[in-house]
C-alpha cells in the first residue's frame, strides 16, 4: 500500500514536472500540500476519535452518575476540547460549512451567552434532543457549552446542575453534535485531498491560516487577557476555557498543533527558498515557547495574579518571538500577503 | 471595544463575478481638477469634513430636541427626541468608514459609539432579563440613582451630572462594557431595555420617567434629566472636535497632516477603511456573530431596534469613500476626485465590478431595512437573528455575503493601486 502510494506519488510528480516550466517549485509546493494535508487528516481523525470518546463518556455518565463517570466524562472532555485545539489554527475548508469552527468554539462570550442559552435550554418545558441542540445557534453546539454544564460553579451548585434531567440530556446532545461535527470534518477533509493537492491557492490559505492562528494565540488568547491590551484591565474571562482552569493547556494545545500539522509543510518551502535558515529559527522558537510547559498548565486566574504574572510574560515573550519569525519574516520569503480577515474590526 | 472578537473566518468566497457592460466614465472627464492619488486623498477628507459636520448637525438637533423633552415631559416631546436621535444615526454610521486606518477617529469614537453596553452603570434595569459582560464590576452601578457608585473598590462622586463626569466614568473599571457617553447611552435614556427579545417590538421607557414630583416613574427623574442633559452636550462637543481635525485651510489639524503626507498613506487608509469596516466589522462582528449565536445582545441599536438603519448606512459609508460622493442632510451632493477613477485608469475592469458589488450589498442592506420598516409586519433585525428564522436568515445571509464579495475586490483594488500591505500603522490596533 505504502509503495503504490509512493508510486503513484512519482508519477504525479513527474507529469507535473513534465508540464510545467519551473519544476522544481511545482513538486516543491505539491509536496508541501501533501505533507500539510496528511498531518491535518491525522488531526482530525484524532479529534473524531476523541469526540467519540466524550460522547460516550458523557452517555455513561448520565446512565449512571457517580463520582468515577463524572471524572471520566470531565477528562473525555478535555481530550477532545485539546484535540480541537490542536487543529483549531485550520481556517478554511470542511470548517467553513455551516460555520463549523463556530459550532466547535464560540469564543470569546463577554456577555455570557452561553450561561444564557443554557438557563433557557433547561428550564423551558420541551425536553431537550440532539435535533434542539442542531437549531440553537453555535453557542450551545460545542464545547464551551459542554464545559458550561460540567464546570460552572452557580450551575453546579443549584439543584439544576449535572445530574438534573434536561442538564444531563443538554449535556449529551451537544456531546453528540460534536462528535458528528468532528467526523465529518475528518471524512470531508478526506474528500477535499485531491482538490487540496491540485490547487496553488491552498499553499497561501494554509501559511495565513498558521500565521492568523498565532496572532491570535498571541494578541486574543493572551495579550487580551493579559490586559496588554484595550483598557489595560487583566481577565481570565478573556481566555479560553477558564471555567476548568485550562486555558493555558488549550494554548499549548495550539501551539503543539501548529509544530505537528503546520511547521512540516512550512518548513519544506523555507528550505527550498533563499533563507532555509528560518527553518531551524522557526523550530528552536517553537521549542523555546514550549519549553515553559508542563510548569505553565496553571489557571488564567492564578497566572494572572502578581506572584506568577513574570511566568506568564516570559512565555509571551516567546511567543511573540515566534509570530515574528513566521508572521513577518517567513511569510516574506514566501510570499504570502495577509489581507482583509474576519478579526479585523474591533 | 477591541474585546469582541471571533476567531473562525466567514466563508471568503470570492465569486467570480463577470459584470459585463460600459466602463464608468471617469469624473474627472468633465471636470478641471485631475485625477492624482493626492486629489483623492484631498477630497476623501472633503467628504470626512462634509459627514462629520451633518453628524454634528444632526446631533445638535437632538441637543435640543432632549432639551425640550427635559423642560417638558410630554408623549410629544419624547417621540420627537427619538426621532431627532434616529435622524442623528444617518450621518453618523457613514462616518465609521473614517474610523479604521485614521486612529485619530478610532480613538476617539468609543466615546459616541461604543457597543455593546451593560446599561445598568447608567440606569435601572430589569434584572432577569439583563446579561451583563462577565467580571464588570459596575455593570449595575446605576449612577441615576446614586450620588456615589463603588465600581471594583473604587469609590466615585457622581453627584452632580456634568459631560466631563461622564467622559471620565467611560470603562470605568477597565471595562469596555461600562459605556456611560455616545449614542447608545442616550438610545437607552430614550427608549429603555428591550425586554421583547427575538419578539416583536423595542424598548418602552415612559415618558414619566423624566416627570417631576409625584408623577415620577422609576424615581430619580430628575437626575435622569440631568443625564440626558449631559449626555447629549458631550455628544455635541465630541463632535465640534472632530469637525474641526477635517476643517480645510488649518494648518495643524489631522486633514493639514493627512494631506502633507505621502497620497499613498492616505489611499491605503482609504481602502483599509473600507476593507475592515465592510468585512471584519459590518458582516462579521455585527451581523454575523449576532446571526449564527442568534443574539440580540450583539445587536447594534438594541434599544430602538433601528439596527437594519445602522448597518444601511454603514454601507452607505463604504460606497461613498470609494465613489468619492455624499449626499448631505439637507440633500445636497459633495463629489469629486474618487478611488473608482484611480481604479477605472489601471483596471477599468475592476472598477465595474466593484462599483456593482458595492451596489449590489446596498441593495441587500436596502432590502435588510425595508423589511425592518415594511407597514405590514415589520421585522426587525432582533427578529431576522430569531433561532428558526429561516426567511429572516437569508436577508441577514445575503447582506453578509454581498459584503465579503466586495471586500475581496477591495483587496484586488489596493494591490491595482500599489498598496501592498494593509496592514495599520498602529501596532495597538486590532489587526
Amino acid at each position: 500500500m505504502q509503495d503504490l502510494k509512493k508510486l503513484i506519488g512519482i508519477a504525479a510528480l513527474s507529469l507535473a514536472s513534465a508540464n510545467a516550466g519551473a519544476s522544481t517549485e511545482v513538486d516543491i509546493e505539491q509536496q508541501a500540500r501533501s505533507l500539510w494535508h496528511d498531518a491535518i487528516l491525522a488531526g482530525y481523525q484524532s479529534l473524531a476519535t476523541n469526540a467519540g470518546d466524550f460522547s460516550r463518556a458523557a452517555e455513561a455518565y448520565c446512565e449512571s452518575p457517580d463520582y468515577a463517570s463524572r471524572k471520566s466524562v470531565e477528562q473525555a472532555w478535555l481530550n477532545a476540547f485539546l484535540s480541537w485545539q490542536k487543529v483549531r489554527f485550520v481556517d478554511f475548508g470542511p470548517v467553513e460549512n455551516n460555520n463549523t469552527a463556530w459550532q466547535m468554539q464560540f469564543w470569546p462570550d463577554p456577555k455570557n451567552l452561553i450561561a444564557k442559552k443554557a438557563r433557557y435550554l433547561i428550564k423551558s418545558d420541551a425536553e431537550v434532543t440532539p435535533e434542539v441542540v442542531d437549531q440553537s445557534g453555535v453557542a450551545v453546539q460545542g464545547f464551551p457549552m459542554a464545559e458550561y454544564l460540567l464546570y460552572d460553579e452557580p450551575l453546579n451548585t443549584s439543584d439544576t446542575g449535572l445530574p438534573a434531567a434536561n442538564t444531563c440530556r443538554l449535556l449529551t446532545s451537544v456531546a453528540e453534535h460534536i462528535q458528528n461535527n468532528s467526523e465529518a470534518l475528518a471524512s470531508d477533509w478526506q474528500s477535499l485531498r485531491e482538490s487540496y493537492l491540485t490547487t496553488e491557492q491552498y499553499r497561501d490559505a494554509t501559511i495565513r491560516a498558521g500565521m492568523g492562528a498565532l496572532e491570535i494565540l498571541e494578541e486574543r488568547r493572551l495579550a487580551q487577557p493579559m490586559g496588554m491590551r484595550g483598557t489595560g484591565k487583566r481577565s481570565k474571562y478573556d481566555a479560553d476555557a477558564w471555567r476548568s482552569g485550562n486555558s493555558l493547556k488549550t494554548v499549548e494545545a495550539s501551539l503543539e498543533g501548529l509544530k505537528t500539522y503546520f511547521l512540516p509543510g512550512l518548513s519544506l518551502l523555507l528550505n527550498n527558498s533563499s533563507q532555509p535558515e528560518l527553518t531551524q529559527s522557526i523550530k528552536g522558537q517553537f521549542d523555546e515557547a514550549l519549553g515553559h510547559f508542563p510548569e505553565l498548565r496553571e489557571p488564567m486566574a492564578t497566572l494572572l495574579q502578581d506572584e506568577s504574572f513574570s511566568q506568564l510574560q516570559g512565555f509571551y515573550v516567546d511567543l511573540s518571538q515566534l509570530v515574528v519569525l513566521v508572521n513577518e519574516m517567513a511569510s516574506v520569503e514566501l510570499g504570502v500577503v495577509r489581507g482583509f480577515n474576519s478579526s479585523d474590526g474591533d | 471595544m477591541k474585546s469582541t472578537f471571533r476567531p473562525a473566518p466567514l466563508a471568503l468566497t470570492i465569486a467570480a463575478v463577470v459584470t459585463a457592460g460600459c466602463a464608468n466614465t471617469p469624473w474627472a472627464s468633465d471636470d478641471a481638477q485631475p485625477v492624482t492619488k493626492a486629489t483623492v486623498v484631498e477630497h476623501y477628507a472633503d467628504l470626512a469634513y462634509a459627514n462629520f459636520e451633518d453628524a454634528l448637525i444632526t446631533a445638535k438637533a437632538l441637543d435640543e430636541a432632549t432639551d425640550r423633552l427635559i423642560a417638558n415631559p410630554t408623549e410629544a416631546n419624547l417621540q420627537a427626541a427619538k426621532e431627532a436621535w434616529l435622524a442623528a444615526r444617518v450621518p453618523y454610521q457613514q462616518t465609521e468608514v473614517f474610523r479604521f486606518g485614521n486612529t485619530v477617529v478610532d480613538d476617539w469614537e468609543g466615546q459616541l459609539n461604543a457597543w455593546p453596553l451593560d446599561e445598568g452603570l447608567i440606569d435601572y434595569v430589569q434584572a432577569d432579563d439583563y446579561q451583563h459582560e462577565l467580571g464588570n464590576a459596575g455593570a449595575t452601578a446605576n449612577i441615576v440613582a446614586s450620588n456615589s457608585i463603588n465600581v471594583g473598590g473604587e469609590t466615585l462622586d457622581v453627584q452632580d451630572i456634568t459631560p466631563e463626569l461622564l467622559a471620565s466614568l467611560n470603562e470605568i473599571g477597565g471595562s469596555e462594557a461600562n459605556v456611560a457617553t455616545g449614542y447608545h447611552a442616550t438610545e437607552f435614556l430614550l427608549w429603555g431595555q428591550d425586554l421583547h427579545g427575538f419578539e416583536s417590538g423595542a424598548g418602552e421607557r415612559p415618558v414619566t420617567d423624566y416627570a417631576t414630583g409625584a408623577d415620577c416613574t422609576h424615581g430619580n427623574c430628575e437626575r435622569r434629566g440631568q443625564y440626558l442633559d449631559a449626555v447629549t452636550d458631550l455628544l455635541v462637543s465630541d463632535l465640534e472636535w472632530m469637525v474641526a481635525q477635517w476643517a480645510p485651510e488649518q494648518s495643524d489639524n489631522y486633514r493639514a497632516k493627512l494631506i502633507a503626507a505621502d497620497a499613498n498613506e492616505g489611499v491605503q487608509k482609504m481602502l483599509f477603511g473600507m476593507g475592515s469596516l465592510s468585512l471584519g466589522e459590518l458582516a462579521g462582528e455585527r451581523m454575523k456573530v449576532a446571526l449564527e449565536a442568534n443574539s440580540y445582545e450583539d445587536e447594534h441599536d438594541c434599544f430602538s431596534d433601528n439596527t437594519h438603519n445602522s448597518h444601511y448606512y454603514n454601507g452607505q459609508g463604504i460606497q461613498n469613500v470609494y465613489t468619492g460622493t455624499y449626499e448631505r442632510v439637507d440633500g445636497s451632493e459633495v463629489s469629486g476626485p474618487s478611488l473608482s477613477d484611480l481604479v477605472s485608469r489601471t483596471n477599468p475592469e475592476l472598477d465595474v465590478k466593484l462599483t456593482a458589488q458595492l451596489e449590489a450589498s446596498m441593495q441587500a442592506l436596502g432590502l435588510m431595512k425595508s423589511k425592518a420598516e415594511s407597514s405590514e409586519n415589520p421585522t426587525s433585525f432582533d427578529m431576522m437573528i430569531a433561532p428558526g428564522n429561516a426567511a429572516g436568515a437569508t436577508v441577514v445571509n445575503g447582506a453578509i455575503m454581498a459584503l465579503v464579495e466586495q471586500t475581496g475586490s477591495i483587496e484586488q483594488a489596493a494591490r491595482e493601486l500599489g498598496i501592498q500591505a494593509l496592514s495599520p500603522d498602529d501596532a495597538g490596533h486590532s489587526f
